[in-house]
């Protein structure tokens, strides 16, 4: 005769027999936790901080990364907190039928929930930290390394990990008490069983989803541009509201998808009936899972196609550029001189040829520029007299360097942009130039661009007639002063030379050009005139040491960085390389987190309608008909999920591309190109999970 | 035993109300086995859930053993059904997780102790209901029928006022639904058992003492078994062609 239990023990042997769902429900808490936590950790490490400039394009598109991964993950931690509960209340509406009161249920349930999700959310987020590094040391070892590279955490980065752990355990604590409260009992017994189908709409929703969609896209990439154009506003973060589309319209290309799937069934209506009525029959859980798989997979996109869209404009643009070794310094340095140069070279078996030099001066240069209003947020615009720094050079420099034949006429200036004309660092609303150090004053207007790749930097270069050049230079100290320098390599170039030429140069420099090219002397000037404190002379500016002349700060920002096309192809992925990791550690992340929810949910309702495939069975259908209906079902979960997640931001991004400057230019069809080669390599990452997770529903349905 | 009172339920699904029960008023009485039969959708499960307080019913009595179950609050209502009221399932709903013997003591587990009296009873109620050889097997080891008949045993483990049955042989074959009948007829005869069993089944009902019969969420007819079973069924039978013209 066995040993009678009580409570405690019975509640325990119950825990036991149940150990299917709660390793399930571990699995999931463990996911999501693991990669909020190894994200967050990565996201904020200083590795990634000092790479990622505060407010700048690239941090922004990881923050929004992030927020979409933490919606996926609560989306995700919810769905399998209820679908242990779904199984759970069986077993607990029995015990109530039976007579145990709230009271008594109570301890064991809160015990047995908190336990797990506890655990399980204190295991995932201790699991981060060893993931993310794991997958760093990957990628050092086997793609890139660098001095950027070496990984440190910020253990602050806990307090985003611990809120979302609270929020999980106190999420099952919620429900937990809230199946408690319930006063149906019959309710709480029959929940495994009821099915949630979705509120249906008709044919419609998919295509007006798509429109949705497109519009949300549209709205929400148009409302800052409409801030600016239309409101002479900064755009606030709510404005970000005008994405909501996009979330609508995915809903309810996800609810055609469930409800109605895309293929038309006017033929043959009865085909794969039985996958579209089970995922119809979970209808809301579905359309939720969808929706958080397309945002992962979109999320995923979106940080992998970073890559191709930045590293292929650089590369080109490296090749293409006019010399292979370009470089400017402020007079009163002690540079290496061409002969010293030549000699370097000659030591590592290179001559050198087509050398070229000529003059500049930095003068002040006013213009149009945006004023804030006294809210912080609107603003006007407004000439301002010495706005900016910017290098200018005579007729006869500007011929002598770049051979293209140029004609100033006295009283203007020419702008040199790129040869795309894309840049951004130009100035063409200038009305007068300013010697700093005598501020004599030139009036000045513009005449037109020119076009050289090496002059489009972020101090703009402008091009005067010779005499107004020699007008505005007359008296100009030294460190006003500087000289542009290039050559190029006779035959093939030499990586080491570059090197060693590179640190040479940056040895010859003294603190003074210890300075970011955003660091405005002439704006500091101006502002100190006024009373002001430059923000440049805050802790705000990036700060950058010779000490570090191989990192990605100095390489990015330094004010003299040198353009040696040899020393930029191969250092590029070295210099991007945290910038590039981040990235791809994101779409790892996205994409494992999107691959395990589409594998859990064929999985669930498979399971779930086990019954039916056993009906199925027994009313005579072949194992080729169960087969197909299984492969129906999981294509559904897994194909429309790629599909929209994939093209939306292919989209997007030939989007944003195009809305730069109104075109696409050579680099950015190239960069479309190696996108889509990147959408064939997830499509088959995914096609090969799917294929696994059929395989693995066959096997358990006995198929 | 049992008084049931001007009872009225009804359920909303979305904007509609429907109501299920219209004003039921009938009483059981001590050792008395009584059955509700009636078409689907005329209440008899609405009733019988009702009355074991799963659902919270809209207006008017019910007295159970001399106690009002209106107005009890979630932990007297937890005590009366723990300790006044038995309760099969159509589907047995016994634990997976636990052996037969178990299952048959969840009643007194829950209740916090179990004394060595009520492992005694639960071997005595297994042997009663020919169930005693697989005490120490899991629910996916035993046929229906003797999920049925454990159901039956842990239904009477604190000696209830009253068995409700809901559809007890709704999920057996004839003969399973056989032993399960002759359970609750041995509950009667030696424990002197009052049971309350909805049923579709004309069979297990002409077991029974008397039958309520349910139309629309109101009774329709009463019949008391004052002859041969057969007999009886047969006046069932009619009763129920009669309430479906």
């Amino acid at each position: 005769m066995s040993q009678t239990i009580n409570m405690r023990q019975m509640e325990q042997k119950l825990q036991r027999a149940d150990r299917k769902q709660s390793r399930l429900y571990l699995f999931c808490n463990f996911m999501a936790l693991m990669i909020i936590s190894a994200y967050s950790a990565l996201m904020l490490s200083p590795t990634v901080q000092k790479v990622f400039p505060e407010g700048g394009d690239s941090a922004k598109q990881m923050y929004m990364i992030f927020v979409m991964t933490l919606v996926g993950c609560v989306v995700f931690t919810i769905y399998a907190l209820g679908l242990f509960f779904r199984h759970k209340s069986g077993q607990l509406g029995v015990l109530m039928a039976l007579g145990a009161s709230r009271k008594r249920l109570a301890p064991g349930l809160y015990r047995e929930v908190l336990l797990l999700s506890g655990v399980s959310a204190i295991a995932g987020t201790a699991a981060g930290f060893p993931f993310v590094w794991v997958i760093w040391h990957a990628f050092r070892l086997l793609l890139v390394d660098s001095s950027d590279m070496v990984l440190t955490f910020d253990f602050r980065c806990l307090f985003i990990s611990l809120l979302f752990l609270l929020l999980v355990v106190g999420f099952a604590g919620l429900t937990a008490w809230r199946y408690l409260k319930k006063t149906n009992i019959m309710e709480v017994i029959r929940e495994e069983h009821i099915n949630e189908p979705v509120k249906e709409l008709g044919r419609w929703c998919g295509p007006v989803g798509f429109l949705v969609l497109l519009a949300g896209a549209v709205l929400g990439y148009g409302a800052p541009w409409a801030c600016h154009a239309w409101f002479y506003m900064f755009p606030p973060a709510w404005v970000g509201v005008f994405y909501a589309p996009v979330f609508v319209g995915l809903y309810m290309i996800m609810l055609h998808t469930v409800v109605h799937g895309w293929k038309s069934h006017r033929r043959n209506p009865y085909k794969n009936i039985i996958s579209r009525s089970m995922m119809k029959f979970q209808g809301k859980q579905t359309v939720n899972n969808l929706l958080v798989v397309t945002l992962l997979i979109a999320g995923g996109c979106f940080a992998v196609f970073y890559l191709p869209t930045n590293g292929i404009s650089a590369v080109l643009r490296y090749a293409s550029l006019p010399y292979d070794y370009f470089y400017k310094y402020q007079a009163d340095q002690d540079v290496p001189d061409r002969t010293e140069i030549e000699a370097l070279g000659r030591e590592y078996g290179l001559s050198l040829k087509d050398w070229n030099e000529c003059d500049y001066v930095t003068v002040g240069m006013g213009g149009m520029t945006e004023i804030y209003e006294e809210d912080g947020l609107r603003y006007h615009i407004e000439y301002v007299p010495m706005l900016q720094e910017a290098m200018v050079l005579s007729e006869d420099a500007y011929r002598m360097i770049t051979g293209q034949e140029v004609d100033v006429k006295p009283g203007t200036y020419r702008c040199v942009n790129d040869q795309e004309g894309t840049s951004p660092y130009v100035n063409n609303s200038a009305k007068e130039i300013t010697n700093m150090t005598t501020r004599k004053v030139l009036a000045t207007e513009f005449a037109g661009y020119l076009h050289y790749d090496h002059f489009a930097e972020e101090i703009p270069c402008c091009v005067l007639d010779n005499a107004d050049y020699d007008l505005i230079s007359e008296g100009l100290t030294d460190d006003w002063r500087g000289r542009f320098a290039a050559f190029n390599a006779d035959g093939k170039d030499s990586y080491p030379f570059a090197v060693a030429f590179y640190h040479l140069f940056i040895s010859s420099f003294d603190q003074s050009c210890e300075r970011v090219s955003f660091y405005d002397r002439v704006q500091k000037i101006r502002e100190n005139e006024e009373g002001l404190e430059y923000w440049g002379d805050t802790d705000e500016m990036t700060k950058i040491s010779y000490e570090l002349s191989d990192s990605f700060t100095f390489r990015t920002y330094w004010v003299y960085m040198p353009s040696f096309r040899i020393l930029n192809q191969n250092d590029y992925l070295r210099n991007m390389a945290v910038m590039f990791m981040m990235f791809l550690f994101i779409f790892i992340v996205c994409m494992i987190t999107a691959l395990v929810v589409c594998h859990t949910r064929c999985q669930s309702i498979a399971l779930n309608n086990r019954y039916i495939f056993d009906d199925l069975k027994k009313l005579g259908a072949s194992p080729a008909f169960l087969d197909k209906e299984v492969r129906s079902q999981c294509t559904n979960v897994f194909k429309m999920p790629t599909f929209v997640g994939t093209a939306a931001m292919f989209l997007l991004y030939a989007m944003i591309l195009y809305a730069n400057d109104g075109r696409m230019l050579k680099t950015e069809w190239a960069a479309m190109g190696l996108c889509l080669c990147i959408i064939a390599m997830i499509i088959a990452v995914i096609y090969t999970v799917y294929r696994s997770t059929v395989k693995v529903i066959k096997e358990q349905l006995k198929i | 035993m049992l008084y049931v009172k001007e009872l009225f339920k009804s359920y909303e699904v979305g904007k509609n109300e429907y109501e299920v029960l219209k004003g039921i008023d009938f009483h059981v009485a001590q050792g008395e086995f009584v059955a509700v039969m009636g078409p689907s959708g005329s209440g008899k499960t609405t009733l019988l859930n009702c009355i074991s307080c799963y659902i919270p019913f809209d207006k008017g009595n019910i007295r159970l053993g001399g106690m009002e179950l209106a107005g009890m609050d979630e932990e007297e209502l937890a005590r009366v059904r723990n300790t006044k009221i038995g309760f099969v399932f159509q589907d047995f709903m016994l634990l997976d997780g636990l052996t037969i013997r178990e299952n048959i003591l969840v009643p007194r587990i829950v209740q916090g102790e179990v004394p060595k009296e009520a492992e005694k009873l639960a071997d005595q109620l297994a042997a009663m209901f020919g169930i005693g050889h697989i005490l120490n097997k899991y629910p996916a080891e035993i046929s229906g029928g003797e999920k049925q008949r454990a159901a039956v045993a842990r239904s009477l483990i604190n000696n209830p006022l009253i068995i409700l049955a809901d559809e007890p042989t709704g999920n057996l074959d004839s003969k399973s639904s056989r032993a399960v009948i002759e359970t609750f007829i041995n509950a009667k005869q030696k424990m002197n058992a009052t049971i309350f069993m909805v049923t579709h089944d004309s069979f297990a009902a002409s077991f029974c003492d008397r039958v309520i019969l349910l139309k629309d969420g109101t009774i329709y007819r009463q019949l008391e078994k004052w002859e041969d079973r057969g007999v009886f069924q047969d006046q069932l039978l009619d009763a129920i062609k009669q309430m479906s013209e």
